[in-house]
């Protein structure tokens, strides 16, 4: 796809992503009824499941692309790896900044070293180590398949943290929807997480495909200034 | 695979005989581990809390901690004088160079592991005694894991303009479940606790280590490409 072509798919994507955004925001504040026990604070959970999946899925695809890129060597991989990870920390971050403030009133503290919360923060590391290896190459190469390896490793370890989460003992809320005999969540906290999960996941995209086209456009940039003046 | 073997053996060989003649690293991590013990000695006040209890924890962060120091030096003598370009020149394969690497690096730091758990247990009076065997295979564990995840790690830092500097921030995050599972699984059998009781922890802790080491042989190649 030509990069005007990517701009074109990337300000849809963001545009529908934001459109839904008001709607989930509409949802999450005036539609969605408050939960028992938690009361309004609860509602700040269509917010960060949903980031925390989408920073989840950014994990996943920097991985693939990072895996697919040393197999291949195509430039255009690389970069989408980029791309998912750059948007996979700013959704950590969103986990990051929502779970303490929910925290705070649910359990009367910031952090308390829940597991996901630290699980999410790991992988917030495991993005910084991403970026911090790609710029410390004097080769650009190289730095291309050191922050490979460091996306994929991380993306193998991940399942041992998530274990390693379960075993130890946990505060956070069990899952709600994800079980074996089927979702408990209340039909209309259901559906506002439903469409949580929609909207960020099509931002995530439409944020990914901007970064993607910036980046084919650095690169022709680069090959222009390298080329001599004729 | 008899070729396979002995080529692995040959770098095994030769980094162990490199460490035993220089006694650089050992000497270091050995150091720092007793070192350690010391100075947890007096960061812990014995009349709120137990040694006993937090020992466990401190043992297992000694071992990364001295583990860095040495892994994280794997290639860097080898570096200094471009001697690595010789051995990845050499007709051996990228992942028996990284299985040698982690074999010779397992040896130096299950070493001083031993050496950790046997100062950790005079200087914190722990009762090791009835579940010691098992105590040495979950420290085995825990050190091939530690060990197949930093020496990849270490070749990748050594690639880089931070250097060493950059190895905990990349290996730190994923270590979390070798610190779980390893301090879970020491800790309640040091307080004389069944083995059954942990054997989970223990399995982890093995899957952990199998993990790392099959991912590094397959990645290192690509860190060490050029």
């Amino acid at each position: 796809m030509s990069t005007a072509g990517v701009r074109r798919g990337a300000t849809g994507l963001t545009l529908l992503g934001l459109a839904g955004l008001i709607g989930l925001f509409w949802m999450s504040f005036f539609w969605v009824s408050t939960e028992v026990n938690q009361g309004i604070v609860q509602r700040i959970f269509y917010v960060h499941v949903p980031a925390a999946w989408t920073s989840f899925l950014a994990i996943g695809i920097a991985a693939l692309c990072s895996g697919v890129y040393l197999w291949l060597r195509d430039e255009k991989l690389d970069r989408a790896a980029v791309c998912a990870a750059e948007g996979g920390l700013v959704f950590a971050t969103i986990v990051l900044l929502t779970g303490p403030l929910w925290g705070k009133i649910a359990w009367g503290t910031y952090w308390n070293w829940e597991p996901r919360l630290t699980l999410t923060l790991l992988l917030w590391f495991v993005f910084v180590g991403y970026f911090m290896v790609r710029n410390a190459t004097e080769d650009p190469e190289k730095g291309k398949r050191f922050a490979a390896v460091v996306a994929i490793v991380g993306a193998i370890d991940i399942p041992f943290i998530h274990l390693s989460v379960i075993w130890f003992r946990s505060l956070h809320p069990e899952p709600v929807v994800v079980k074996p005999d089927g979702p408990t969540l209340p039909g209309d906290m259901l559906a506002t997480l439903m469409v949580g999960l929609g909207v960020f996941t099509l931002l995530f995209f439409g944020l990914f495909l901007f970064r993607y086209a910036l980046e084919g456009l650095r690169s022709e940039a680069d090959l222009r200034a390298r080329r001599p003046a004729s | 695979m008899s070729g396979y073997f002995r080529q692995v053996c040959a770098i095994v060989k030769k980094d162990v005989l490199l460490e035993v003649r220089s006694r650089d690293r050992i000497t270091a991590m050995g150091s720092f581990a007793v070192l350690a013990g010391v100075l947890f000695n007096f960061s812990i006040d014995t009349t709120t809390t137990r040694p006993q209890d937090v020992a466990a924890g401190l043992i297992w962060m000694t071992l990364i901690f001295g583990g860095l120091l040495g892994v994280g030096r794997t290639f860097h003598l080898e570096a200094q004088d471009g001697a690595f370009q010789g051995v990845l020149t050499s007709p051996v394969p990228k992942d028996a160079i990284f299985l040698a690497k982690v074999i010779a690096n397992f040896a130096l730091l299950y070493a001083v592991s031993l050496l950790v758990l046997g100062v950790f247990a005079l200087f914190f009076a722990l009762d090791i005694g009835p579940n010691l065997a098992w105590i040495m295979v979950i420290l085995a564990l825990g050190s091939l894991g530690f060990v197949a995840l930093a020496t990849l790690f270490a070749a990748v830092s050594t690639g880089t303009t931070m250097g060493e500097t950059l190895l905990p921030v990349l290996v730190f995050p994923l270590l979390v479940p070798m610190v779980v599972f390893g301090v879970g699984s020491t800790g309640r059998l040091m307080s004389g606790r069944p083995f059954d009781e942990v054997e989970g922890n223990v399995r982890m802790l093995g899957a952990f280590a199998f993990a790392a080491v099959a991912a590094g042989a397959v990645l290192f190649r690509y860190v060490v490409e050029d």
